[in-house]
């Protein structure tokens, strides 16, 4: 009995807390705990030259305002009364690795929960709980390379270099909410229970989410390319803001041994598939047997100009990876006139995924025909066919990115991608999304629609936007963050009676009524500029015209 | 005044609960309930070579391919950061039936670079040593098994 008691007294204070804690809710305090020792990552007091609103003059104090700034950028878009601690440091990491971020824990079943027996990244259950769950251990953590030289600019003209703001971006994302920890292998649930991102995982295929499959069926859903979305409201409702109409295919149409789409991946060079659509026959390309770097190539690489030109021109070309880059096989298909070009997977990545081509700087210039990628079997299928012929083009009905009733697909290619696939945006999104697996070089800093869609996603996990009026606009989107919310119309002491309207933009009557107040000269002006706010608003049956006399009136009694 | 002495209570309540939060975490017990199966093996001692540049030598700030120990490192890093243990995590019941499970570490995002011939980076995030090896293009190296 005094054990059921003291259960029912925690539980009763502890929504007390989370209550209160609630109530007071505002901008999310990122706490970022330097872990790093003297002299070492955030401590480097090697001298560094302010660079693109960075004013630190030390590499250490670089990188901190650096990490403070993308969180400042989280912050003022997520609330939440419990500090988000991110536990951060620089060390000496190898050539290659930037760094890593992640949620340090998974929490389920806590209190104001809003999916029972669903596991949540700690941050956001802390947010949701209204306390810490776990404040023995922060809440992030964040290792970046010492090795490595970033941007440290605040401005995001990063020219060549990656940009640790937008990384940092990125990685904090995964932290608080962006990522799934169902086994890509086995399938199996993490520890038994769905999370709050895979509970929304829907597969198009199978006509199931994630939660409602079998093991086996979560692993074959997460190499189904382009049929697994995610079937999140807000994200849902902005991706026609944010991604283009037209999305890419790629398929063979004949012969009808390989009919039917391909997964494919996209180059950041060249037109965009579909511009224009390429329906054509398909020509393997033929080329010298070139040595690059002691190495030698093919007569299927592409690396040298085509022996088979007059083949290939107006055609397809087909060619293989390997030896030299992606875009200089493109541009020795565009000089040998084909209409489009396919790479496929050479023997090194037999059983890679089509990769997205990223350009060398300098040959992508040159290409002028669409390019994509393929696995090698379909590849090798093109190849062994007899009068192969393919169409690269768009559904313009469809957006880039997104299925046909605008859910965001997810990254699901084959072969699967260890923890990558499903836990990031799919890389065939246009424009680019901070969350695709690669932090394309015309990112924003900028996280939500028109320029993004992660703070859709997190706040359709549960997160919230800071709101500090309460009038259900995020503060970010509210033309009066602070708006005057009472009831009725009261300029100074007068009560007009009528009442104080919210507007679509975020500004209540009472608040249009103080810009006017704050741009007039003197009273007269005051009173002047209000007859023609209250006149308009009539015209616009907002108020009547009895309303305004009473509006008019308590402006002119103001002495404002 | 009487407002005065509702905040005053509220306070104190909310002190007490905080601390009984507190103390409900800390006495929470641990269950021992074992994350899921993933990659079992990736802990496992994998050895592999380059076969891909990308690294940018520091002395000659030429791209080359690296080293064996640039290799182990790599793999060292990416083993540490994209870990999904099979059995060692802990799941924390606390009183009031919240499930906290403690990742040790694992289950991260990996940033790994590769560099362009015009000097821009490419870029992919990564959350297991396979896929990070594919990006850098590191493969198993069975010679030296």
């Amino acid at each position: 009995m005094t054990t059921i008691r003291l259960s029912r007294l925690i539980l009763a204070l502890a929504a007390l807390v989370a209550t209160a804690a609630a109530a007071t809710a505002g901008p999310a305090q990122f706490v970022i705990v330097n872990v790093n020792a003297p002299n070492v990552g955030f401590n480097d007091p090697t001298p560094a030259a302010p660079v693109g609103g960075n004013a630190g003059t030390t590499l250490g104090q670089q990188r901190l305002i650096a990490f403070e700034h993308a969180a400042a950028i989280w912050s003022a878009r997520l609330d939440s009364a419990v500090p988000i601690r991110i536990r951060a440091q620089f060390t000496p990491l190898a050539a290659g690795v930037l760094g890593s971020a992640g949620t340090t824990a998974v929490a389920a079943n806590f209190l104001n929960a809003p999916l029972q027996n669903t596991g949540y990244h700690i941050a956001l259950a802390n947010k949701l709980a209204g306390l810490d769950l776990a404040p023995t251990i922060d809440d992030i953590n964040a290792n970046f390379s010492t090795n490595f030289t970033f941007y440290l600019g605040l401005d995001n003209n990063h020219g060549p270099l990656p940009d640790l703001v937008t990384v940092l971006l990125h990685e904090f994302a995964h932290g608080l909410g962006f990522s799934q920890f169902a086994s890509l292998t086995s399938g199996a649930l993490f520890g038994g229970r769905a999370d709050v991102y895979n509970t929304r995982l829907f597969d198009a295929q199978q006509g199931l989410f994630w939660p409602q499959m079998t093991n086996a069926q979560r692993v074959t859903s997460a190499t189904t390319f382009g049929r697994v979305v995610l079937d999140f409201p807000r994200v849902t409702a902005d991706v026609p803001k944010v991604l283009v109409l037209g999305s890419p295919t790629v398929q063979a149409d004949a012969p009808a041994a390989i009919a039917g789409p391909f997964q494919f991946g996209t180059a950041a060079f060249g037109p965009l598939i579909g511009n224009p659509t390429v329906s054509a026959s398909v020509v393997a390309a033929v080329d010298a047997i070139e040595t690059i770097g002691g190495v030698t190539g093919t007569t299927t690489d592409g690396c040298s100009p085509f022996a088979n030109a007059a083949a290939v021109a107006g055609k397809i070309a087909l060619v293989e990876r390997g030896l030299c880059g992606f875009a200089l096989k493109a541009r020795n298909a565009s000089a040998a006139g084909a209409a489009a070009v396919v790479i496929y997977n050479n023997v090194a990545n037999v059983n890679a995924a089509p990769p997205g081509m990223a350009d060398d700087g300098v040959n992508g210039a040159f290409v002028t025909i669409p390019a994509v990628s393929l696995r090698r079997a379909d590849g090798l299928s093109i190849a062994a066919a007899t009068a192969p012929s393919m169409t690269l083009g768009i559904d313009p009905t469809v957006r880039a990115g997104a299925d046909a009733l605008n859910r965001a697909r997810v990254f699901a290619p084959f072969p699967v991608q260890g923890g990558s696939s499903i836990s990031h945006y799919d890389t065939v999104a246009f424009h680019n999304l901070l969350m695709e697996p690669a932090i394309n070089g015309d990112l924003t800093h900028k996280v939500k629609a028109p320029d993004d869609l992660t703070l859709e996603l997190l706040l359709d996990e549960g997160w919230t936007s800071p709101d500090a009026d309460g009038d259900g606009f995020a503060d970010d989107e509210d033309c009066n963050p602070n708006s005057d919310t009472r009831k009725t119309i009261i300029i100074g002491d007068n009560d007009s009676g009528v009442p104080n309207t919210l507007f679509g933009t975020g500004c209540t009557s009472s608040d249009l009524i103080a810009q006017i107040k704050a741009g007039a000269a003197n009273h007269g002006g005051f009173v002047s500029g209000v007859a023609q706010l209250t006149n308009a608003w009539v015209a616009s049956n907002i108020i009547s015209g009895r309303q305004k006399g009473a509006v008019q009136s308590a402006a002119a009694r103001s002495g404002f | 005044m009487r407002m005065h002495r509702v905040r005053k209570r509220l306070r104190i309540l909310l002190g007490a609960a905080a601390a009984v939060s507190m103390a409900i975490v800390a006495l929470a017990g641990t269950t021992g309930a074992a994350a899921p199966s993933d990659v079992a093996d990736q802990a496992k001692a994998k050895h592999y070579k380059g076969t891909r540049a990308y690294v940018v030598d520091k002395e000659t700030g030429a791209v080359r391919m690296p080293t064996q120990q640039e290799v182990d490192e790599v793999v060292a890093n990416l083993s540490a950061f994209g870990q999904r243990p099979t059995d060692s995590l802990q799941e924390s019941t606390h009183a009031t039936g919240a499930v906290v499970v403690d990742l040790d570490g694992g289950f991260n995002g990996v940033m790994l670079a590769r560099p362009n011939a015009d000097g821009t980076w490419e870029t992919k995030c990564v959350f297991t040593l396979e896929e990070g090896a594919e990006f850098l293009g590191l493969v198993e190296d069975d010679s030296i098994r």
